[in-house]
């Protein structure tokens, strides 16, 4: 008899062989020493598998997957009635907005001195990255301008005189709390002449850094997620049904696009 | 919405978790997954089949969106995390051995190709036979049966090149 297959080698070890071939290899590995040794590290590779992926049954399930599993994460809510309160939802009404863009132009001038250190400001930077003369093509300064305005804020200190701005009771402040993030402030700026907010999240986790996420509303048409890396801060940017956001830290691109899809979903984005 | 479904689904949801932790590499994009199966689980629910697995029709909406994303998306991977993996020189010797031993298991199951690691997912870590893992992967158990032949022999050549079954099995278990 021919040796057996690797196929049927592993069927073998599987009990997925029907009785004839079963007793079949068992013969074979009676006589061949070779073959037995095959089917040993065969098995002991399994083993190891097994093993490599044990651990993921004993970690206590995240919230976030059994409020999905109970329906509870709104996903599977009517989109329909979901993209009609999208507005209220994501930015706002459209009063509040009006009666922020001037807030929203103080609090610009605000930043730009309160955090500046000679170089541009949290508005111009914003406001280049979003530069109407950019049309559909980001800006190329768009990454570093809001890397550059992120590090000033994750390098600032909590006595230097920096405040945040009030959010309004009717924003739907994105909850980033399953990925370990905590909002910690937001300020109102001016993108392409249209109020915007910028929202820090911090974490105790060194390794993944503080993130910040910029909504705005915005003239231009959809646009798919751009990824852009200046020094070490990733940044994200994306554009849907009339508003414009943007992610940015020090975390993995990888980690940064689940943060990105998280927001979308909960922007209704998706 | 299911109350049944939603009760089965909590209760199929570790099993979920290994199953797209080992598909995607990363802790993080395998809870994503999980969790837009289960939304998708829920609003299809009208589509599952009384008499049929509730865990094999969940691997495959996990399965599905999973290589949904993988076509669709143009993620620039860094590497694939390995959370959790620190073979720091303050472990026993024996505990970073095995510690090292199952990184390099997960890293040989992340360069096979997609529907070889999904098979070997399915059959060799989640114990299904063959015939529930081709409903699964809803392919025909032939292809299962030699998905999974290449996919041992793959890896078992990728694990004897980069020298992990010589830490045994028994090392790995201490993990």
């Amino acid at each position: 008899m021919p040796r057996p297959s690797d196929e049927s080698l592993i069927a073998y070890l599987d009990g997925e062989l029907e009785e004839s071939e079963r007793a079949a290899i068992a013969h074979a590995l009676e006589r061949d020493a070779e073959l037995r040794e095959r089917s040993a590290v065969l098995s002991e590779s399994a083993v190891l598998l097994r093993s490599a992926f044990d651990e993921v049954l004993h970690e206590p399930l995240p919230e976030r997957l059994i409020r999905a599993a109970r329906g509870e994460s709104g996903v599977v809510a009517d989109l329909a009635a979901a993209r009609q309160k999208r507005w209220k939802r994501v930015l706002g009404d459209r009063r509040f907005w009006l009666g922020t863009a001037a807030a929203a132009s103080l609090a610009a001038f605000a930043v730009g001195f309160g955090i500046g250190g000679g170089d541009v400001g949290l508005a111009d930077a914003i406001v280049a990255a979003y530069a109407p003369h950019s049309g559909d093509q980001p800006a190329d300064s768009f990454p570093d301008n809001l890397a550059g305005y992120y590090r000033r804020y994750v390098n600032m200190g909590p006595n230097d005189g920096t405040t945040f701005d009030k959010l309004p009771q009717n924003f739907h402040l994105p909850n980033l709390k399953p990925w370990g993030l905590e909002f910690q402030g937001a300020r109102f700026l001016m993108v392409e002449g249209q109020p915007a907010m910028a929202l820090m999240y911090t974490t105790a986790n060194k390794a993944l850094g503080p993130v910040l996420v910029v909504v705005a509303n915005s003239p231009h048409a959809d646009k798919g997620t751009d990824f852009y890396h200046s020094g070490d801060i990733n940044v994200l940017r994306w554009r849907h049904h009339g508003h414009a956001y943007a992610i940015a830290g020090t975390a993995s691109i990888n980690y940064l696009w689940n943060i990105h899809n998280d927001l979308a979903y909960q922007f209704d984005t998706i | 919405m299911s109350v049944s479904v939603s009760d089965q689904l909590i209760a199929v949801l570790p099993r979920l978790r290994r199953f797209a932790r080992g598909l995607t590499g990363s802790a993080v994009e395998a809870d994503d997954l999980v969790q837009a199966a289960c939304e998708r689980a829920l609003s299809r629910a009208h589509q599952f089949q009384e008499g049929t697995r509730f865990d094999s029709w969940m691997f495959r909406i996990v399965q599905t969106i999973w290589i949904d994303q993988l076509r669709s998306r143009d993620i620039r991977r860094e590497e694939a995390e390995e959370e959790g993996v620190n073979v720091g020189t303050d472990e026993p010797g024996r505990r970073a051995e095995a510690r090292l031993a199952l990184q390099e298991v997960r890293s040989a199951l992340a360069q096979l190709p997609a529907e070889q690691r999904a098979a070997l997912l399915l059959v060799t870590v989640d114990g299904l036979s063959y015939k529930e893992a081709a409903e699964a992967a809803d392919v025909p158990v032939g292809t299962i049966m030699s998905r999974l032949a290449r996919a041992r022999t793959a890896l078992l050549a990728k694990l004897e090149a980069g020298g992990g079954l010589r830490r045994s099995a028994q090392d790995a278990k201490a993990e």
